[in-house]
């Protein structure tokens, strides 16, 4: 694998016509909370056509199945049958690694994220769909994971924030 | 969070609209909505009131200031950047931070 690059994995689901609303950590940095990101999380929208779009990005992306005692990951089939059979998908690209999450915790998917996500210019020509960051504070309250909680006091504070410079 | 998400996020959970949550609680919805948007702050006692028509309990408690404001100047820096630098920062820094948490190649002598 290449440099990890994230912004090239989601210039590529672009390029593709993906539409797929970028979550996790990198969406509530985007917001403005100080925190570190390695990868991009995504969730995408679950229709044929754009699980076809989604199977042709992931394919031009090297995708595989991540695993941690092979580097380079696992190869298996990108397509819309095979993308169908789970929810959550993490996997290693070209471009560094990617999280396909379908229905994140406490939300109802793509349909649920959009409603409150805002295109945003996230590098050099590429814009995407970026969770509110009330949104991603929701779904890790929902995940309860140990570093998910870790976060949430510091994402609050960062909503605070944003709302005490808007008033 | 603060009192408009909060009661956003608890019309969400609950699965109920500003008008469910008006006929519950008793205050027009119009004034929920206000709310929710911030245009009106609800006083403690009317927030408690909405979200437990929601059936959800407001906790609070009392926490230690960091004095030193570290969160508050980090997230005031995000803030000054366009959200493509934020993003761009963040990943260098994790960046740095996977190469830190990396296991150690091993070398031969």
């Amino acid at each position: 694998m290449s440099e990890p690059d994230p912004l090239k994995i989601l210039g590529a689901l672009e390029r593709h016509r993906v539409r797929f609303v970028l979550i996790g950590a990198a969406a509530a940095r985007i917001a403005g909370a100080p925190v570190v990101t390695e990868d991009v999380d995504v969730t995408p929208a679950t229709d044929k056509a754009n699980l076809e779009r989604l199977a042709a990005a992931l394919k031009q992306l090297r995708a595989r199945l991540r695993s941690p005692s092979d580097r380079s990951g696992v190869p298996f089939p990108l397509d819309v049958d095979m993308l169908r059979t789970a929810d959550l998908w993490t996997l290693t690209t070209s471009a560094g690694d990617l999280d396909i999450c379908f229905t994140p915790s406490g939300t109802r998917g793509y349909r649920d994220l959009r409603r409150e996500a805002l295109r945003t210019r996230v590098g050099p020509g590429i814009s995407v769909s970026v969770a509110s960051l009330r949104d991603v504070i929701r779904s890790k309250e929902a995940a309860g994971r140990d570093k998910d909680l870790a976060q949430l006091p510091l994402l609050r504070r960062t909503l605070e924030q944003i709302r005490e410079r808007k008033t | 969070m603060v009192s408009g998400d909060l009661l956003v996020e608890a019309r969400r959970r609950a699965g109920i609209s500003q008008a469910e949550l008006g006929r519950r609680s008793g205050v027009p919805p119009s004034l929920i909505g206000r709310y929710e948007r911030y245009e009106v702050i609800p006083s403690l006692e009317r927030l408690r009131s909405l979200l437990r028509a929601a059936g959800y309990e407001l906790s609070i408690r009392l926490a230690n200031v960091d004095p030193s404001n570290h969160d508050q100047v980090l997230i005031e820096r995000e803030l000054r950047l366009t959200p493509a630098e934020r993003l761009r920062r963040g990943l260098m820094a994790g960046r740095q931070f996977g190469a830190l948490t990396a296991r150690p190649r091993r070398v031969r002598a």
